[in-house]
């Protein structure tokens, strides 16, 4: 690991036999995986396969009737200061709509004891400071998105666990968030992300661990996973059930 | 923490509009009713008017989390819930006594009733908002949406009391938080069941303890 940002280097993610139910639905079964620090990690599968349950359980938001989640080496309840280890970024903005974009962020600092100077350094890092002052309800889609990584990166934590973090931005926004997470995972950061969305997802991503229908199916670098299909959206459709139900 | 959710409660607009409703609207009544004949109650029976902004409070303080996936926010900064719901249940009542002590000594003020003696009359004000704020927000954590706890303790408290035609049909309506609540700081004509403020408060202290008891364990075992 070169350069001082090796400092970020340490968290690594770690799934193991994770079931969820939900009522008599089963929503996971026996979901394992790793994602490593310096690493990209795409998290793919098609819609409601449970990746976001999957996230959502190693979060701590919701509960798995069995199995482990951990976040460098504790499961994510047991972090005093969580948002200074793992950076989140789930559906939405995460925020009321009839708050400030800033008054947001402030509540969410404060909350884990991080400086308000760290508020408008986020601010300008996912370029949201001239709308800081107006309502979230005001913002979209992409807008919203970045207000969530604001949050996310507030606590500069060394693990990031992104739930389809380019949904809703344009093309800029796209390339931008690919780009942001490159280098982050360049500085030896842990990068966890969710897409059902192929091809903005095989540029970004070193490692790749496909979920169908609550069922991991692949893990493995791009390429392993990959194989001989000639892309990686090719081996998607052959590897999830995607392919067989058609179109929509 | 406790500072987090005074920033999240005072970043809402509807936050300070409940606070403003809770101030103006008592001394309002008070010098609408000037001309009327006193009694005992003027400057207090006002109060229990003003009780809307705490509901209010204790309403947005639990139903603003399940807006925009705010609790998810929430839970990520302190996945704790059991910490989350301290501090936030701390801030709530932090934010409801102070706006609850200014209302309660103007009110009497703008009344001309305030005296040294009344300093018991104003604890239970106190007491009694706060209490009503903490049942709205106890209902709320339970249905995770305003809209049912608002209309149903808004209307109750201000248009028709249930609570009150209760108590024509049993004495023992006089138990029910909001009417054993208001005997804290008021005396009673015809509820029926006289009840002292000390025991008025433990009755209502004692149904919001076990509301947050039962929603305090709701929150601590379903997915957010």
């Amino acid at each position: 690991m070169a350069g001082p940002a090796g400092a970020l280097t340490g968290g690594v993610i770690t799934i193991e036999h994770v079931h969820k139910r939900r009522g008599r639905t089963t929503i996971l079964t026996d979901v394992g995986f790793t994602a490593r620090p310096g690493r990209v990690t795409g998290f793919l599968g098609p819609n409601g396969a449970g990746k976001s349950s999957t996230l959502r359980i190693l979060l701590g938001l919701d509960r798995a009737q069995q199995g482990t989640a951990l976040v460098a080496g504790r499961p994510y309840g047991q972090w005093r200061r969580p948002l200074t280890v793992v950076g989140a970024l789930l559906d939405g903005s995460g925020a009321h709509r009839s708050r400030t974009g800033r008054a947001h962020l402030r509540w969410v600092a404060a909350s884990n004891g991080l400086p308000r100077s760290r508020v408008d350094e986020v601010l300008e890092l996912v370029d949201l400071t001239v709308v800081a002052g107006q309502r979230v309800g005001t913002y979209s889609l992409g807008l919203g998105r970045r207000l969530g990584l604001a949050a996310a990166l507030l606590g500069d934590p060394a693990v990031l666990v992104l739930d389809e973090p380019v949904n809703g931005l344009d093309a800029g926004g796209i390339r931008w968030m690919r780009e942001f997470l490159r280098r982050r995972a360049a500085e030896g950061a842990t990068v966890l992300l969710s897409s059902h969305l192929m091809g903005e997802l095989a540029e970004t991503v070193d490692d790749v661990v496909v979920i169908d229908r609550g069922r991991i199916i692949a893990a493995g670098t791009l390429a392993g996973v990959t194989g001989d299909h000639p892309t990686l959206e090719d081996a998607y459709f052959a590897l999830t059930s995607t392919g067989t139900r058609g179109r929509w | 923490m406790v500072r987090a959710e005074l920033l999240k409660l005072a970043g809402l607009p509807s936050v300070w509009v409940a606070v403003a409703l809770s101030l103006l609207l008592p001394p309002v009544v008070v010098l609408l009713n000037a001309r009327a004949a006193s009694s005992p109650d003027t400057g207090f029976l006002e109060l229990t008017a003003g009780v809307l902004g705490p509901l209010v409070l204790g309403t947005v303080a639990a139903g603003s989390e399940y807006r925009g996936g705010q609790i998810a926010t929430s839970l990520v900064c302190v996945p704790s819930r059991m910490r989350l719901l301290a501090a936030k249940t701390g801030a709530l009542v932090l934010s409801v006594a102070v706006t609850a002590a200014v209302g309660a000594v103007v009110t009497p003020a703008v009344a001309g009733v305030l005296t040294g003696g009344t300093g018991p009359r104003i604890a239970g004000v106190v007491v009694y908002w706060v209490l009503d704020a903490l049942l709205a927000y106890g209902i709320t954590l339970l249905t995770r949406s305003g809209v049912l706890p608002l209309t149903v303790l808004i209307v109750n408290s201000t248009v028709v009391s249930v609570s009150f035609l209760l108590t024509r049909l049993t004495p023992l309506a006089a138990y029910l938080p909001d009417l054993a609540g208001a005997q804290m700081f008021i005396e009673p004509h015809d509820v029926g069941t006289d009840l002292t403020p000390v025991t008025a408060g433990l009755v209502m202290g004692a149904w919001v303890a076990v509301l947050l008891g039962v929603a305090a364990y709701v929150f601590h075992r379903r997915d957010a």
